[in-house]
């Protein structure tokens, strides 16, 4: 039985190896590069025409087609439903449709991928009716809302709400399991309830009153961060050792930018543009980014079989992302030609965390084959 | 007081001279995450070994967990360090009764600030 379970997930293994994470590379790439031209990076002339649809389709590619596809990875690998994979399979095949130009079809797939995505989520709300599940799906439902929104080729200013919903409310949700472990004050799940409750209603104002919805928006996300510092377990594990400690300092930076975030959002909304790049980024970035930092050196083994080394180096990208942002965010009150340096710096710190992966994979190679061997020569030593 | 500590939380039936070495393999299934053993968050339904079979019920505190596949081999591999070239390991998945914090050790719980 387990054999036969074993093989099959190998052979899954492979599959999102081979085909779904090049796709999710692809998105990856193309949407960091959008992005630093964006923010005013001299690229080397690119005259490619899917490159024109990279800058254009920053947010699409990033959101939609990398996180979604990441993200719906990860849960089709935990309901172990093969035709779950039908939603990172559609989200990472929009990424490569839109940079060839096919943006209307893009779209359409898209808004495929999150309704496929919702009905995986309503699986595993009748599988685990909890708190945390529920959110899950309504995350979906936030990513299907802005697709839709997306499709009918609505302001950017309704999109964007719902699409970074679907990313808060996953990471809440997933949040929000995990304190489970630690002893809850009373009113504390009303609490979040309401600021979520908030944030849906901000996601919906936005579509009629960016003014009104930005505020409540940026409330929401105030407020979730604050809940997050005091109830998240990361409070506790940030004082264990190793991988664990390492996670737990990616979740609290996290919470520090979603913070930020908030108040740079409820300033946009009543007309501070400078402070757009901050609501956006530190957002995207500071908390998004930093989650995915922190959950990729247990999240990369689950999904492609590949281990990983966990090692001090980890810090190195970590450092880089915060810091960069902080340069990037400070230069739109300081000196705005700072804001290139600190971009580029933003994607040099996503290269070294690849790098980084890299190099514990290897290190993990090293080490296990290494015992591997001295255990075999100890064992037909004479 | 100091026996909740060293006896474990779940129920375990088989031979006494296994007990031991079965909760030393468990203990060292890590989640990082929580940044403690499977048996200290309260994991390990329990435990029956016979000559042929050392069977284990475990359960997650989610379903949408993506790790629990790597868990559950984490445990066959330790579990095989330990075990008798003739007896079959068996890591069964269980989901009821849902996990609560009450099965959480005393350690866990003052870890977390309980």
């Amino acid at each position: 039985m387990h054999g036969h379970g074993l093989f099959e997930s190998r052979t899954k293994a492979a599959a999102i190896r081979l085909v779904l994470i090049p796709a999710v590379l692809v998105s990856l790439l193309a949407g960091v590069a959008g992005g630093l031209v964006r923010a005013g990076v001299t690229l080397p002339a690119v005259s490619a025409e899917w490159f024109d649809h990279a800058v254009l389709g920053h947010a699409f590619l990033m959101i939609c087609t990398f996180m979604g596809t990441v993200i719906g990875i990860e849960r089709a690998v935990a309901v172990k439903e093969p035709l779950a994979f039908a939603a990172p399979l559609a989200s990472g095949l929009a990424g490569l449709l839109y940079l060839a130009g096919a943006l209307h079809a893009a779209a359409w797939l898209a808004l495929a991928a999150a309704a496929a995505f919702v009905a995986v989520n309503v699986l595993v709300v009748a599988r685990q009716r909890a708190a945390h599940t529920a959110l899950l799906l309504m995350g979906a439902l936030a990513w299907l809302a802005g697709n839709g929104l997306f499709v009918a080729d609505t302001a950017s200013s309704a999109v964007i709400p719902w699409w970074f919903s679907f990313l808060v409310l996953t990471i809440a949700a997933e949040r929000l399991e995990m304190t489970r472990l630690m002893r809850r004050r009373q009113g504390a799940s009303q609490a979040l309830y309401g600021v979520l409750a908030m944030h849906l209603l901000a996601c919906a104002v936005s579509s009629v009153s960016p003014r009104w919805g930005g505020l409540l928006y940026g409330a929401s996300l105030v407020g979730l961060a604050v809940w997050l510092l005091r109830f998240d377990i990361a409070r506790r594990t940030v004082s264990a050792h190793g991988l664990s400690r390492y996670m737990a300092v990616c979740l609290l930076l996290g919470y520090f930018w979603l913070a930020i975030s908030g108040v740079a959002w409820c300033l946009t909304s009543q007309g501070a543009a400078a402070a757009r790049d901050t609501a956006l980024h530190a957002l995207s970035l500071g908390f998004v980014f930093s989650m995915v930092l922190g959950h990729a050196p247990v999240i990369l083994p689950a999904i492609a079989r590949v281990k990983l080394l966990f090692g001090w180096a980890f810090y190195i990208p970590l450092a880089m992302l915060h810091g960069s942002l902080a340069v990037r965010l400070v230069s739109h009150w300081l000196n705005l030609d700072w804001l290139a340096t600190g971009a580029a710096g933003n994607a040099l710190a996503i290269a070294l965390f690849a790098a980084t992966v890299a190099a514990s994979a290897l290190a993990w190679r090293a080490r296990y084959f290494t015992s591997a061997r001295s255990h075999d020569d100890a064992a037909t030593a004479p | 007081m100091t026996a909740a500590k060293t006896t474990p939380s779940y129920p375990y039936e088989g031979p006494q001279a296994m007990r031991r070495p079965v909760e030393e393999a468990l203990q060292r299934v890590v989640d990082p995450e929580v940044a403690m053993t499977i048996v200290d968050v309260g994991l390990v339904y329990g435990v029956s070994v016979t000559d042929e079979r050392l069977h284990v019920l475990l359960t997650m505190t989610s379903a949408a967990c993506p790790v629990t596949d790597l868990i559950v081999e984490e445990v066959e591999t330790e579990l095989e360090r330990i075990a008798p070239p003739a007896m079959r390991v068996d890591v069964e998945l269980v989901w009821e009764p849902a996990w609560s914090s009450d099965r959480m050790s005393p350690r866990a719980k003052a870890f977390m600030g309980w």
